[in-house]
C-alpha cells in the first residue's frame, strides 16, 4: 500500500528540487551581457525591492483582491440559479453556458476581450484597454466558471427546508438569503474565493494582453526579467518573494475565513 | 506483485517526456523560430540543402530565449546542431561557450557577404531588417517623415513599441540628443516625454500587428518584416525611412553548436544559406534584406527600409548597434525604461 505513495513522492520531490535551484539561482551574481554568474550575493533580493517590482506586487494583490470580490458577486446570483432552478432545461442550459469558456482557452478568451475593450465592438466612456479596469475585468471572466461551479456545489448541499423554515416564521426573503442561505453556503465562498485569489496573484496572460505592457503583475515582471532582461538570478529573486508573499497571503486568508466558515 | 507492476508503469510514464525525439540518422537539427521563419528556413535552405547533399534536416522551433535556456542546458552535448538568433542574443551563446568558432575555409560564399554580416568569428549574419517607423495613414492623418515626429502632441495615445527591448528607441532618442547607445544617458529626458504618448508596449511580434490591425497602436517602433507582412495581408501600413536617422538594423544569426557531431553538415548548411541564389530567395520570402551583395532584389523592393543591396547602403540606410553594448546594457536599460516610461 506504502507503494502507492511513491508517484506523489516523486512529483513532491521534482517541485523541491525545482524550488531549491530556484532559491540557488536567486543568490548568484547577475553579469549583464553574460549568461555566466558570479558568486553568492544577495543584491538580486535588494534589486527586486526597487519601487517598481514593489508596485507591481502591490497591483497584484489589489488586482487580486478585487478579482475575488467581483467574482464573488457576479458569480453566486447565477450559482444560486443553478442549483435551485427545477428546471432541468434551464439547468441544462445555464451549465453549456458556464462550461463554454473552458473550451476556448485563455488566450482565445483574451483576444476576444481585446476587441471587446478596445472600442471596436463597445465604444466604452473611459479608456478600458490597456488600463487595470481592463485587465479586472478580464480576470473576472477568467474566474467566473469556477467559481460558480464550486457555489453551485455549495448551495446544493444547503438543505432548502431551513429556508422554508425561516420564512414560515416571518423572515422576509432577503432576511433569509441574509441570514440563513448565505451562512450555510459560507464553506464554497471560502473555498471559490481562496482559488480565484490564488491563481489570480499568478495570472499572465490576462495582464499580458490586456495591460498592453502597462498593467504588471507578478508573473509578468518574472518574464520581464527572466525572458527580455536575462537576467535569471534577478527574475528567480522576484519570483522567490513572489512565492513568500503569496503563502503568507493565502495562510493569512485562510485562517481569516476558515473562522468564518465555521 | 501488482503495485509493483502499478510503480513500474508510473515510473515509466513519469519518464516518457525525458526521451529525446527520435531523430532521423545524420540529420541535421537547426534551432529556429516558429512560424514563417521556420518555414521560410524550412522551405528556401532546408530543402536545397537536402537536394544538394543528401542530409535531411530537421527542426529545433521555439523563442529566443527558451532554445537558449535549453542550449545551455545541453552545453557540451547539443540537442541541436546549428542555432539561428538575433547578433546580440548570439553574444549570449558566445559568453556561455556555446558556438563553435567558424571555419572560414568552408564557407566560401562569406566573402561575398557585406562586412557588416560579419558579427564575430562564431556567428554570421544571415538576413537583416530595421526596426523603423510605422504607421496607418487611414488611421493617422497627419504625414510622418522622421523619428522626432513621434514627439508630436498629435501622436499622443497613438504610438505602439517593444518593451521587451526598448534598445532601439533608447538608441534614437541618443542619437537625437548627440549621444549613442553607449552614452545612451543624454537621450534620457527625451524618452521621458515619450511617456504619454504611448498607448501600448507590446512584446511579441504578433502583438505588434494585432496592434496596428485593431488600430490600438496605429504609429509604431515596428520591425520592418512584419509591416511588409501587414502589406501582404491588404493592411494599409506605411514604412517611413525617417529623414532624421536612420532605422536601427536587426541582423539575425546563424552559428555551429559547440560540441555537434556534425560541424562540416552545419560549415555546409551555413555556406548554403550565404550564396547569391538562397538569399535571392529570402529576399522574396521574407522582404528581409540580403547579406549577400550579388544577391538579386526584385525593383519592388529595392530602396525600401531594411533591404540594402550595397555596401554603401548598409552603411548609410541604417544604424547598427553595438552588440557587445546592447547585450550588457540590455537588462539596465529595460530597467531604466519601465520606472520612466512603462510606469503609469
Amino acid at each position: 500500500m506504502k507503494l502507492l505513495l511513491v508517484p506523489a513522492v516523486v512529483v513532491l520531490a521534482v517541485f523541491a528540487a525545482a524550488l531549491a535551484a530556484l532559491f540557488r539561482w536567486s543568490l548568484l551574481e547577475f553579469i549583464p551581457g553574460s549568461l555566466q554568474t558570479g558568486g553568492l550575493t544577495l543584491a538580486n533580493f535588494r534589486g527586486v525591492l526597487a519601487p517598481q517590482y514593489l508596485g507591481a506586487v502591490r497591483d497584484t494583490v489589489v488586482l487580486s483582491a478585487l478579482t475575488t470580490v467581483l467574482t464573488l458577486v457576479c458569480a453566486y446570483p447565477v450559482a444560486y440559479v443553478l442549483a435551485r432552478t427545477p428546471s432541468r432545461r434551464v439547468r441544462s442550459a445555464l451549465l453549456v453556458l458556464i462550461l463554454a469558456p473552458f473550451f476556448t482557452g485563455a488566450i482565445v478568451r483574451t483576444y476576444a476581450w481585446m476587441l471587446v475593450l478596445g472600442n471596436t465592438v463597445v465604444t466604452w466612456p473611459v479608456p478600458m484597454l490597456f488600463t487595470e479596469r481592463g485587465v479586472l475585468v478580464g480576470l473576472v471572466h477568467f474566474s467566473m466558471p469556477t467559481m460558480i461551479l464550486i457555489l453551485a456545489a455549495a448551495l446544493s448541499h444547503v438543505d432548502p427546508v431551513y429556508e422554508r423554515a425561516a420564512a414560515s416564521l416571518g423572515a422576509r426573503p432577503f432576511r433569509v438569503f441574509w441570514r440563513v442561505t448565505l451562512p450555510l453556503s459560507m464553506p464554497g465562498i471560502v473555498s471559490g474565493g481562496l482559488i480565484v485569489f490564488a491563481w489570480t496573484l499568478s495570472a499572465f496572460p490576462t495582464p499580458e494582453l490586456l495591460g498592453g505592457g502597462k498593467v504588471k503583475m507578478i508573473a509578468n515582471v518574472v518574464k520581464d526579467l527572466g525572458l527580455d532582461s536575462f537576467n535569471w538570478p534577478g527574475a528567480a529573486a522576484f519570483a522567490m518573494l513572489a512565492l513568500a508573499l503569496t503563502l503568507a497571503l493565502l495562510t493569512a486568508v485562510g485562517r481569516l475565513s476558515a473562522g468564518r466558515a465555521t | 506483485m501488482r503495485s509493483r507492476i502499478l510503480v513500474a508503469v508510473l515510473v515509466a510514464l513519469l519518464g516518457l517526456p525525458l526521451v529525446p525525439p527520435a531523430r532521423a540518422q545524420n540529420a541535421l537539427v537547426v534551432s529556429v523560430w516558429g512560424g514563417n521563419w521556420k518555414n521560410t528556413v524550412e522551405s528556401v535552405i532546408g530543402k536545397a540543402f537536402t537536394a544538394k547533399t543528401g542530409i535531411p534536416v530537421e527542426y529545433e522551433v521555439g523563442g529566443t530565449i527558451d532554445r537558449l535556456a535549453k542550449a545551455r542546458v545541453a552545453k557540451g552535448n547539443p540537442l541541436v546542431d546549428l542555432n539561428f538568433t538575433t547578433t546580440h542574443v548570439a553574444r549570449l551563446y558566445i559568453s556561455d561557450g556555446l558556438y563553435e568558432k567558424l571555419d572560414m575555409a568552408k564557407l566560401p560564399n562569406a566573402r561575398e557577404i557585406a562586412k557588416e554580416a560579419f558579427r564575430s568569428d562564431f556567428h554570421l549574419g544571415v538576413w537583416a531588417y530595421v526596426y523603423t517607423v510605422v504607421y496607418r495613414p487611414d488611421l493617422v492623418k497627419e504625414e510622418i517623415t522622421k523619428w522626432s515626429d513621434l514627439w508630436k502632441p498629435s501622436l499622443k495615445g497613438k504610438i505602439a513599441m517593444p518593451d521587451f527591448d526598448p534598445s532601439h528607441i533608447i538608441t534614437i532618442a541618443a542619437l537625437m540628443e548627440g549621444g549613442d547607445e553607449v552614452n545612451w544617458r543624454k537621450g534620457e529626458a527625451r524618452l521621458r516625454q515619450l511617456k504619454d504618448s504611448v498607448a501600448a508596449f507590446y512584446s511579441t511580434d504578433a502583438q505588434s500587428q494585432d496592434l496596428m490591425k485593431t488600430g490600438q497602436g496605429p504609429v509604431q517602433v515596428m520591425l520592418s518584416v512584419n509591416a511588409y507582412h501587414l502589406q501582404e495581408q491588404g493592411i494599409p501600413v506605411k514604412l517611413v525611412q525617417p529623414a532624421d536617422h536612420p532605422g536601427i538594423v536587426g541582423i539575425d544569426t546563424m552559428a555551429v553548436m559547440a560540441g555537434t557531431k556534425r560541424a562540416d553538415a552545419a560549415h555546409q548548411f551555413i555556406n548554403l544559406a550565404l550564396s547569391k541564389e538562397i538569399q535571392t530567395e529570402l529576399v522574396k520570402a521574407l522582404r528581409a534584406g540580403p547579406v549577400n551583395l550579388g544577391a538579386t532584389v526584385p525593383a519592388n523592393l529595392k530602396g525600401q527600409p531594411g533591404i540594402f543591396v550595397s555596401a554603401a547602403e548598409w552603411k548609410q540606410r541604417g544604424y547598427i548597434m553595438n552588440d557587445d553594448a546592447r547585450a550588457k546594457n540590455l537588462p539596465g536599460w529595460r530597467e531604466w525604461f519601465t520606472a520612466n516610461v512603462v510606469k503609469k
